[in-house]
């Protein structure tokens, strides 16, 4: 899959999660009278949420590097993560609301377009910084937890307001928090994509075989390449490679490509290297797969 | 002696045309509503201050005249079972927040009788002045703050809040007698606007309105459009209810002479929002602005309750207190919207299908397959930097040679590279023997970036000609 391929996908998955999550947030919502108070409500809510939404969003990368298992295993491990972020999010979100909503709501004839808007917005980004960091957390990965909060923010303050201005252009809550939702999910996969694709650190395409075309972002400090599905690169149909085969570690601004194991082969440009420097346009064998190697 | 208790007749008999259930009620003002805590403990504070038909706190009120009431939209009020906290004289430490509204229609540059007069310090203005003088003086706490408007047919704000008094003292200076045509006093309309002004400042807010006659909006007198307020003529109680939204309490001083009728909504403005009404030609009225508001202040009652959990963007709160004059009530209203907002009117089953229908897409886009099948050897242009090449894609043929180059008649032209490219600058053909593609260069390129002039082709091998990188694969599949 190239990366505008993968950006596409992300915007998908995060609006499918954005739809799942809609019916358990309204069934949810229709009880708030019934709970004892806003934290209990507020944590309640950001679990039921966040488990939608870090389930989702845990698939993508089995989704995209089509990895079966990591599907799966994806999924499990973002509605754990998904839980915590989630409560959490939503506390801090509430309370970002309150604080906000308060000072605002007494200061603006124009409220209604302006404060509550703002208002709600950023208190929605504080939800997408927890809900965009479930993949880093998933993936045991800083860079990706970055990615995710920056991806969050953005996604959930434009969820937030388009939330309140579809309210304000079609009355009733019904689809305005459909609408905030879509726009939340799709934002945090786009911003996600965007900002992943910004903060890597280069591209590896693949030049031939079954996955011939797909890109494989280096957006994390240090990467395996194998065969095993426990690799941030996993290389399935092709021969010649090991479980682990290869590692891709960032240098100042550099990508260092070296060999996992001393009996694995891996060559640039034609050479056999045990550890090598990658520049704009190297060529890089792995087994019977090659790679073009693109700064960005 | 005689004239205190004269004044005070005269008083009564101007709130008694307000009405007769009024006449000695006292009234009940919501000043602040601290939701701080609601995420955390549930808890909403509420200080609420009593004052009785002078303006003067009504003190040693226990809990139970009190009684709380919440609501999601104004209209249906649940009783509040438990309040959780009650403290009388509420220290309030932070200070009081004032903002003067000065009269500057044509009559405040008459005397205090209402004759025209060229002496500047006859004139009522000069009085107001001096009364605000006063009363800045007279501030004690360091945490007060003081802002400056002025009002006739238009709404002038001179100063926001200020903690530096002599900046108002420098701004009263400032203040210039009006065009006929600003002569009007719009009183209920600059209140509004001052509240409006003032509504986005946390804590105790007070208007001190000065005053010397009655409201005159201009487009009652003149029937000519306002040029802010158009056709709007504004009633008293308009101004009243946005201070008791917005707690704000309104202190008026009259200035006009004992003969010339006071304005009686302004007085009602006065007494309704807990503030109260002084006569500028009594010199212990006028002095005892601050600390009457001080007092006020410091005679409030400070209520906790825990919030009730109904759905609301804003919850409003109404304080009834029983007292000896009857029942009295005010109603504020505080933030309390979720991160989702307001729930629908019921449950649809219907909700059930997007969960379903975003579970399905999900699996489907699981099982897209992004492999490759074995297709035939062919090169591709991965990116043609700055030259343009005519096909992106090439299907090789076994039997035929393929030829890379800048001749229009070649497999892949190529025009326009980063160097020069020649008309037939390489050529691919099947190696029959070998039974490998191999590229024959005429010209220089690189292959998997090293110069070269024949080369048997791998799958996934990288040309580059003239600046352009085309890949080559057999189309080969591992299994």
């Amino acid at each position: 899959m190239s990366t505008l391929m993968r950006r596409i996908f992300l915007c998908i998955i995060g609006m499918l999660a954005g739809l799942a999550a809609w019916p358990f947030a309204e069934t949810t919502l229709l009880f708030q009278a019934g709970f004892p108070s806003y934290l209990v409500f507020s944590v309640f809510l950001g679990i039921i949420f966040g488990l939608i939404m870090g389930g989702f969003f845990g698939t993508s990368d089995g989704i995209i590097m089509s990895v079966k298992s990591n599907i799966i295993s994806g999924a499990v491990f973002g509605i754990l993560v998904g839980i915590v972020g989630g409560a959490i999010g939503f506390l801090i979100g509430q309370a970002a609301l309150f604080i906000i909503g308060d000072m605002l709501i007494h200061s603006a004839k124009s409220f209604n377009t302006i404060g509550f808007p703002i208002s709600r917005a950023v208190g929605w980004a504080f939800l997408g910084v927890f809900i965009g960091m479930i993949d880093g957390v998933r993936s045991r990965s800083l860079d990706k937890i970055k990615v995710g909060i920056i991806g969050g923010i953005i996604g959930g303050f434009l969820g937030g307001l388009a939330l309140e201005y579809s309210r304000l252009v079609i009355p009733g809550m019904l689809f305005a928090r459909l609408i905030g939702l879509l726009v939340f999910g799709l934002l945090i996969g786009f911003a996600y994509g965007f900002v992943e694709n910004r903060l890597s650190f280069g591209v590896l395409r693949l030049l031939n075989g079954k996955y011939k075309g797909t890109e494989f972002l280096i957006n994390q400090k240090k990467m395996k390449i194998g065969s095993s599905e426990k690799n941030s690169i996993v290389l399935l149909g092709y021969d010649k490679i090991s479980d682990t085969h290869a590692e891709l570690a960032i240098k100042g601004d550099n990508v260092v490509i070296k060999k996992a194991s001393p009996k694995t082969i891996i060559s640039v440009n034609d050479d056999k290297v045990d550890e090598h420097e990658l520049i704009m346009d190297d060529v890089v064998e792995i087994g019977n797969a090659k790679f073009l190697y693109k700064f960005k | 002696m005689i004239k205190y208790i004269f004044n005070k007749i005269i008083f009564l008999i101007i709130i008694s045309g307000f009405s007769s259930a009024s006449l000695f009620a006292d009234y009940v003002r919501i000043s602040q509503i601290d939701s701080s805590r609601l995420l955390l403990s549930q808890e909403v504070k509420v200080y609420v201050s009593v004052t009785n038909v002078e303006g003067e706190p009504v003190g040693k009120l226990m809990q139970d005249a009190f009684t709380l009431y919440e609501s999601p939209d104004s209209r249906n009020f649940t009783k509040i079972p438990d309040i959780t906290g009650f403290q009388s004289m509420a220290n309030y430490e932070s200070g009081i927040n004032f903002l003067l509204l000065i009269d500057n229609s044509g009559s405040m540059y008459r005397n205090m009788k209402g004759a025209r007069t060229k002496n500047e310090s006859d004139k009522r203005i000069s009085h107001a002045k001096k009364a605000l003088i006063t009363f800045l003086k007279s501030i004690s706490n360091p945490k007060d703050t003081v802002g400056l408007a002025v009002y006739n047919s238009y709404y002038t704000l001179f100063s926001g809040l200020t903690g530096d008094k002599a900046k108002i003292e420098d701004y009263l200076d400032k203040i210039m007698q009006p065009n006929p045509d600003e002569a009007f006093t719009e009183i209920y309309s600059s209140i509004y606007t001052a509240v409006d002004e003032f509504s986005s400042v946390k804590g105790r807010k007070a208007i001190i309105v000065l005053s010397d006659g009655r409201n005159q909006p201009y487009y009652k007198y003149t029937r000519k459009a306002h040029k802010t307020l158009g056709t709007k003529i504004f009633e008293y109680a308009e101004p009243a209810k946005y201070c008791q939204e917005e707690g704000v309490s309104v202190y008026a001083i009259n200035f006009g002479p004992k003969s010339e009728r006071k304005d009686q909504g302004l007085s009602k403005i006065a007494l309704q929002t807990g503030g109260s009404v002084f006569d500028a030609f009594d010199p212990r009225q006028l002095n005892d602005v601050y600390n009457k508001i001080v007092n006020q202040i410091l005679g409030e009652y400070l209520i906790s309750y825990p919030a009730t959990m109904e759905p609301a963007d804003k919850k409003y709160v109404k304080v009834e207190c029983n007292t000896a004059t009857g029942l009295a009530s005010a109603v504020r209203f505080y933030f309390s919207s979720t991160v989702f907002g307001l729930p629908l009117t019921k449950f649809n089953f219907l909700l059930v299908i997007p969960f379903l229908l975003a579970v399905a897409l999900l699996w489907l886009l699981s099982n897209i397959k992004f492999e490759k099948k074995r297709s035939d050897p062919s090169i591709e242009v991965l990116n043609p930097g700055s030259a343009k090449a005519s096909t992106n894609f090439f299907t090789l043929d076994k039997n035929k040679k393929t030829i890379i180059g800048g001749d229009p008649s070649a497999d892949m032209t190529l025009s326009g590279g980063a160097t020069k490219i020649k008309e037939k600058h390489a050529t691919v053909a099947f190696d029959k023997v070998k039974k490998q593609y191999t590229i024959v260069a005429d010209g220089n390129l690189t292959v998997n970036n090293k110069p070269v002039k024949t080369k048997l082709l791998e799958p996934g091998d990288v040309i580059n000609v003239g600046g352009t990188t085309i890949v080559f694969d057999d189309g080969e599949v591992d299994k």
